[in-house]
């Protein structure tokens, strides 16, 4: 499916976003902070802030019985890892898909490098779907990336702290194969789908906010105990979010053809 | 096998913006064809019909044997493009977008990198190959682009423009490498220009353009039988005879009007047996550029007519 072609256009795409340190720092920095200081943060206010429990109690009986054993401080920290930071954690697969998809779609048109890869003897289908391909590597890599620092942070803290482990339980897993890679894809899609219209890098990222208003209404709902996200909720998202994404994906190819991209 | 071959082409943007009309022409394989016109001509929209990259609103058209509406990948296997919007990655070095550009088209990576070294030798640009191409000067891109379209070794080249923003020097070792190319290895080019000197020195064959109306197509010989196919002479003499048609200029130059060479010999003998003295004779067919004007001129007043 992928001939060596392509992967030629992948593997330029993606040293094109590390070799242009403006882009890549913004991709690094914001994991960075969501999945490292965030977490870290929560851990330290745990710890040396006991005054601030009281808020945080109310938020702890919200939690099913089977997880209200133990340590007041580890449960928090439990709440804080597997419920509230799953939603949290979305943003970076959305905000790296979409500074990779827009500097690769309409980064190229904007740099007028595109129309010299349309001469080469791809089909423009083929050329769309490396391009998908490259932005999707890139997101899922910065997200395990992100998300095995962000592990093992936790656990030293935790090591450091109370010198007890605590465990990633089995949303993470959902989060990790399905719904990470699937709203992926749809921030990409989104981009691509707006590629032909956008003139510049920026007007195209800016596309990939719609995507975080639903993450953060969601994350705004963990806090305030709305809705809690457990296993099957995720795996609900996952599965919606991965029909969105095959379904855009199907029907944004028939959109393009060599005139429209050139308007 | 013909090289290309445009029957009836068109292409509409707009209900009322016609940017080519009717075009027909073909092609034989390794002509250096000149496709003139001033901007806006239909040139560009030409190119790009005939890489599949428009979609004709009339007409049909064929490069080798491919319809490049229907099969445009099997085009861009056999052509290398240059136009102005076609430009290359600039955080890459130049030798680095060589082998990209080699790569995307099925060659690997050993082939590209021996192929772009012979290319950067030929070019002149082997002491840049490891700077980035932001570095480079437009001169420098544009024949990078030159070795960038050749990479794949193209049966054809589309050229828009390649001497366009280049100073005289530049334009000068583009249009030798054109000749040279289409001399060793037979590729057919496809030149659009609009820099009319440089196209008479490289081109064999040439179509003129206005308006998306394809004004002539030929080799020289037959756009100078468009116009006018005798020669003009000029002559300095002190004495004219009574009753030669001539055409005074300044500074004592006359110019005549001849069907053929045969025709100089007898006037000047005229000149001399009526005791003149001759100064100067030249003889001289018309060029492309007073050619492309004049026939460009006929079509403005034709269409004043119309009006």
């Amino acid at each position: 499916m992928i001939n060596p072609m392509q992967i030629a256009l992948i593997k330029k795409d993606l040293r094109n976003i590390t070799s242009n340190k403006r882009l890549f720092s913004v991709m690094l920095i914001v994991p960075l902070a969501l999945a490292v200081v965030l977490p870290l943060m929560f851990i330290l206010l745990t710890i040396f802030v006991p005054e601030g429990m009281s808020d945080i109690q109310s938020l702890l009986d919200l939690l099913p019985q089977s997880a209200q054993t133990g340590d007041p401080g580890h449960m928090v920290i439990n709440l804080v890892l597997n419920n509230i930071m799953p939603v949290i954690f979305l943003m970076i697969p959305i905000l790296t898909a979409s500074v990779m998809a827009a500097s690769s779609f309409v980064g190229e048109k904007e740099k007028r490098t595109l129309e010299t890869l349309l001469y080469c003897p791809l089909s423009l289908k083929q050329i769309f779907n490396a391009k998908i391909l490259a932005s999707f590597i890139m997101s899922m890599m910065v997200s395990f990336i992100s998300f095995i620092t962000m592990i093992l942070v936790v656990e030293t803290a935790m090591q450091l702290t109370m010198g007890s482990m605590i465990l990633p339980d089995i949303g993470w897993l959902i989060m990790m194969l399905l719904v990470s890679p699937a709203v992926s894809l749809i921030a990409i899609i989104l981009i691509v789908r707006g590629s032909a219209k956008a003139q510049s890098m920026e007007e195209s990222q800016q596309r990939g906010v719609f995507l975080i208003l639903p993450v953060i209404l969601l994350a705004v709902g963990q806090f305030t105990g709305i809705m809690l996200v457990n296993s099957w909720l995720l795996l609900g998202l996952g599965i919606i979010c991965a029909v969105i994404a095959l379904l855009a994906m199907k029907s944004s190819f028939r959109k393009f053809n060599y005139e429209t991209l050139f308007k | 096998m013909k090289a290309v071959i445009a029957n009836n082409l068109s292409k509409n943007f707009s209900q009322d913006k016609k940017a080519l009309d009717g075009v027909s022409f073909t092609l034989e394989e390794g002509a250096v064809f000149g496709f003139l016109g001033p901007n806006g001509a239909g040139k560009t929209t030409t190119v790009k019909l005939l890489n599949g990259m428009l979609m004709p609103t009339a007409g049909t058209c064929r490069v080798f044997d491919i319809d490049p509406a229907l099969e445009p990948e099997q085009v861009h296997k056999l052509s290398g493009v240059i136009t102005e919007h076609a430009q290359m990655y600039d955080n890459l070095t130049g030798f680095q977008n060589l082998i990209f550009y080699g790569s995307i088209f099925g060659i690997s990576v050993d082939e590209s990198r021996k192929r772009a070294l012979t290319f950067l030798d030929s070019l002149d640009l082997v002491d840049a190959k490891d700077q980035k191409l932001s570095a480079y000067s437009t001169g420098m891109r544009q024949r990078l682009s030159l070795a960038r379209a050749m990479i794949h070794k193209p049966k054809i080249l589309f050229l828009d423009e390649p001497t366009s923003g280049l100073d005289p020097e530049s334009a000068q070792s583009v249009n030798n490498l054109i000749k040279d190319l289409a001399r060793d290895n037979g590729t057919t080019v496809f030149l659009c220009t609009h820099q009319l000197r440089y196209a008479q020195e490289i081109c064999t064959n040439y179509g003129l353009i206005d308006e998306g109306v394809l004004l002539a197509v030929g080799d020289i010989g037959e756009l100078r039988a468009m116009v006018f196919s005798g020669m003009t002479i000029t002559i300095k003499a002190d004495y004219y005879p009574e009753g030669m048609s001539i055409h005074r200029n300044k500074d004592g130059y006359c110019e005549i009007n001849v069907q053929s060479e045969d025709e100089i010999p007898p006037i000047i003998r005229r000149i001399i047996n009526g005791g003149g003295n001759v100064y100067h004779v030249s003889a001289r067919q018309l060029s492309l550029e007073e050619i492309y004007f004049t026939l460009i001129e006929r079509r403005k007043e034709k269409r004043r007519a119309k009006k």
